[in-house]
């Protein structure tokens, strides 16, 4: 078994992409992805995680030339491909892991427990994904396929995976940071049901564009633990919402919920930090930005492998730029997306 | 420590981002944040101007005024965190008026913050400070 150091990394990584652009037309599946400026051509194996690939990503459906991107899913099992190596026996630092990479002008991630590597060359917009087997991936990776990818494709023109719910009304929007149990999901989900805008829940790509910050969807996925997805009612549009997902939530799509899908974009006008408050209504005041920040940032950078300095500097500015307030969510989802739509009907800010 | 000497940012893996006058800062190296009281935010800044600590003992803040004492253990705790280090070939700077008044306007007394909830996903090694039945993200106790 191949074993990688931080030495061989950036030529361990070329060689993958190698293998896989030789290997192309021993691919099963190839799907095509149509996002915000991206068209990316997916080379993969059938099962699990090209399902995902089909079901779970939004289509950007404005008229957009795209950057195009190659990404390959692979695994031994397809043509030539090796099997994954293991990292050596040093300790794996995951920010000299990143830097060394980074010096090739190459982005990676490694997960040890699945032998799963993801590398991808930001020149050459090319990227491989190995695996030991056609889904064998972190189980999150189905909620979220791609991810790490589009995270590296985006930070490298300026723009930002980010680890945030949307609501809107009329294309202006708010952003709902904060960490899991927060509410964010299910304060999504309400407003879906009220009849809000959404661009996503968990992740969705934001870009500074002059003055505007602009909020656009990359996946469809939403996620709901058992008692949120009682509380909300859920199973009236979702009678048999299958197994729990590996958090133990009920995970679906906006269109199972919402038949008019996503909202193409939203201009943002504040950022939302919302806490389950008990209290009966809720309430939106002011918060300081550095609580905000703090909100919006940890997670996004702790989730996504690399570029966590263009990142920090990136919700910095993104926080500098938007009011910010503290959401006291309280307990009837309704009421939540009332309090919302009307705080974005008042104008404020 | 040398407390009548200059120091800065200890390496290019402490980032930071000041907003209304609070610091927040980042080490990318080790996944954690850190917050400061306002009176912390001024010093902070100060101190990364190349403001020398001494400087600063007798200054108005909040009502009161710096002690050499409170800034001693301020400026302990900043390297011990890894945030600033001794530059001795720097120049020492003069605070600027603008940092002067906010301080003597700050109402929260000398304190940073550690924040270090996300740094396991960050930073802790997911093959051998992990969990071995657990797997990754459980770190080993």
């Amino acid at each position: 078994m191949r074993r990688v150091t931080l030495d061989g990394l950036a030529d361990y990584a070329r060689g993958l992409l190698a293998a896989c652009d030789a290997n192309a037309a021993a691919f099963p599946v190839l799907s095509r992805v149509d996002l915000p400026g991206l068209g990316i051509d997916v080379f993969s194996d059938h099962g699990e995680l090209a399902t995902a690939l089909a079901h779970g990503m939004a289509t950007a459906s404005l008229a957009e030339q795209g950057q195009r991107v190659r990404i390959f899913l692979a695994h031994p099992g397809i043509g030539s491909i090796p099997r994954p190596a293991l990292w050596g026996e040093a300790l794996f630092n995951p920010h000299m892991f990143a830097e060394r990479l980074e010096a090739h002008g190459l982005r990676g991630n490694y997960f040890h427990d699945l032998h799963y590597w993801q590398f991808y060359d930001v020149e050459r917009r090319l990227g491989v994904q190995l695996m030991l087997s056609a889904d064998g991936c972190p189980p999150w990776e189905f909620g979220a396929p791609l991810r790490c990818f589009l995270h590296w494709e985006y930070a490298a023109r300026g723009m930002r995976l980010t680890h945030a719910g949307t609501l809107g009304v009329g294309g202006r929007g708010v952003l709902l940071a904060g960490a899991g149990g927060a509410g964010k999901s299910g304060t999504v989900v309400s407003g879906l049901l009220a009849g809000l805008d959404s661009v996503g829940d968990d992740y969705v790509l934001m870009k500074l564009d002059g003055d505007r910050s602009m909020a656009r969807p990359l996946f469809t996925t939403l996620k709901q633990d058992p008692a949120g997805f009682d509380r909300l009612g859920l199973a009236r549009w979702l009678p048999d919402p299958g197994p729990l997902n590996w958090q133990g939530k009920h995970q679906f799509r906006v269109r199972d919920v919402c038949s008019r899908g996503l909202a193409d974009e939203l201009d943002i006008v504040a950022l939302l930090v919302p806490r389950i408050s008990g209290a009966e209504r809720s309430a939106i005041t002011p918060v300081a930005r550095k609580e905000a920040l703090m909100a919006l940032a940890p997670s996004g950078i702790a989730q996504t492998p690399g570029e966590r300095e263009s990142g920090f500097r990136f919700f910095g500015e993104l926080t500098r730029r938007l009011p910010c307030y503290d959401l006291a969510l309280g307990t009837r989802g309704d009421e939540i997306a009332e309090t919302i739509a009307a705080f974005l009907d008042r104008g404020i800010p | 420590m040398g407390f009548s000497a200059i120091y800065a940012v200890s390496s290019t893996d402490i980032v930071y981002e000041t907003f209304d006058g609070d610091a927040v800062v980042l080490d990318l190296a080790s996944g954690r944040y850190f917050g400061f009281s306002d009176s912390g935010s001024c010093v902070w800044e100060a101190l990364i101007a190349q403001v020398p600590p001494a400087s600063l003992v007798g200054r108005a803040c909040g009502g009161g005024e710096l002690s050499a004492d409170d800034l001693d253990a301020f400026v302990a705790r900043l390297t011990e965190f890894g945030l600033l280090s001794l530059a001795p070939e720097a120049a020492a700077s003069a605070l600027s008026p603008d940092l002067a008044g906010r301080l003597a306007t700050a109402r929260e007394a000398l304190r940073i913050d550690m924040h270090d909830e996300l740094a396991d996903l960050v930073m802790v090694d997911p093959i051998h400070d992990v969990d071995e039945p657990a797997g990754w993200p459980v770190v080993k106790q």
